[in-house]
């Protein structure tokens, strides 16, 4: 009865300690799954924007087999991208469709989220015109349009533009150009060449 | 206390990297052997499927670029397996462009003699009434044929570039994707 006993209360010695492994154990996979996205070494970010230097267009390889990039990559998708960071001010997108194939734009943050994506159809006669900047960077361009009148700085916005407020600082533009067959793909990755990205010159 | 911080430190990690073993995130789509997860990469995307996209480096498309749609198994539920011969059959899709790839359950293509990866909706032969038959096969085949490579598992990648909105995005009712049937086996 004794022995019993004590194996008892050494059962019930235990119950916190159970519980203190568990909710610890929970915790640690919540902080593990939410810090991920900004700390995995191949994210797409990780792997490729940040090797490109803000504001340059980067063209990326073509999927093939034992090639560098993304995993689960179109071979048939020729790639370009740039980087941005917003904090020195806001950046300018530009693209076109080449001809009949598809192409289309997302803008991406560091952990992963498209904030837009659009394609060549969407858009007026294929062109991309995409004026990225935070909240408070929209804000002080309203402000200065505003005040046109008294404020020679203040830019109108140009025929075409999309003003897109990015929730984050830091990511990537995303240009895919398709090819429509496998003799083609040439073609479409030279469509790539009126991809820019470059910092507003003239900020708000 | 020690023991306890190392058997948390454990089950942690543990149960991270078990939960993003499989489908990235939650709010995945079938539709027959086709899986598609229309939330992946957007604004609404759940913590899971963010930390999924980060670890396997992709670059899911966005909504307004196309839907992919992945298929590891054939119409019976058995594995895909590039030993065996495979028919991809349907009818025309409601998108502008598509394009099937056969990769690696790792996600990178596969070397094959014929140095292919895919196909193109542009550049399949076709009945007069849109329909097409596709043989996914290591040796070449007459017609539609997708090279496969290896001897082992594999995974088909049917992108639908462009969608219609009405037919692929929110609403899936309706939509037929292509069927996958087993052939021979070596």
């Amino acid at each position: 009865m004794t022995a019993r006993a004590n194996r008892l209360d050494r059962a019930i010695d235990l119950i916190p300690w159970l519980l203190a492994a568990l909710f610890g154990g929970v915790a640690i996979h919540l902080v593990a799954v939410l810090a991920l996205p900004d700390l995995a070494p191949g994210s797409a970010y990780r792997k490729l924007a940040l090797k490109t230097p803000v504001g340059q267009v980067a063209l990326l390889p073509r999927a093939a087999p034992g090639a560098p990039g993304p995993t689960f990559a179109d071979p048939f998708a020729a790639l370009a991208l740039c980087r941005f960071d917003l904090t020195k001010g806001p950046m300018r997108l530009r693209a076109r469709a080449d001809g009949d194939r598809p192409f289309s734009v997302s803008v991406r943050l560091a952990d992963g989220v498209i904030i837009f994506s659009a394609n060549d159809r969407q858009t007026p006669k294929g062109r991309f015109n995409i004026l990225l900047m935070t909240q408070a960077q929209a804000d002080a361009q309203d402000l200065a349009r505003d005040n046109a009148d008294t404020d020679q700085d203040a830019s109108p916005a140009e025929e075409g533009e999309l003003r897109l407020i990015s929730p984050g600082k830091a990511g990537f533009a995303l240009f895919r150009a398709l090819s429509l067959r496998e003799g083609d793909y040439e073609a479409a990755a030279t469509g790539r060449s009126s991809v820019e990205c470059a910092a507003e010159t003239t900020p708000p | 206390m020690s023991a306890a911080l190392t058997a948390a430190l454990a089950l942690g990690f543990v149960a991270t990297i078990f939960s993003l073993q499989g489908d990235p995130g939650f709010g995945a789509v079938r539709l027959g052997p086709w899986t598609s997860w229309p939330r992946l990469g957007g604004l609404d995307m759940d913590p899971y499927a963010r930390a999924a996209v980060a670890i396997d480096g992709s670059l899911p498309l966005g909504a307004g670029e196309g839907m992919a749609f992945v298929a590891n198994a054939d119409a019976t539920g058995a594995a895909l397996d590039s030993r065996c011969d495979y028919q991809v059959a349907g009818a025309a899709l409601p998108a502008r462009f598509w394009t099937l790839s056969a990769y690696d359950i790792d996600g990178r293509l596969r070397p094959n003699p014929a140095g292919r990866y895919g196909l193109t909706s542009a550049s399949l032969l076709r009945a007069a009434d849109g329909a097409f038959s596709i043989v996914a096969a290591r040796e070449a085949r007459p017609g539609n044929w997708l090279p496969l490579g290896g001897k082992s598992r594999f995974v088909l990648v049917l992108r639908a570039y462009a969608a219609s909105s009405g037919a692929i995005g929110d609403a899936y009712e309706g939509l037929v994707l292509p069927a996958i049937t087993r052939g021979d086996c070596s």
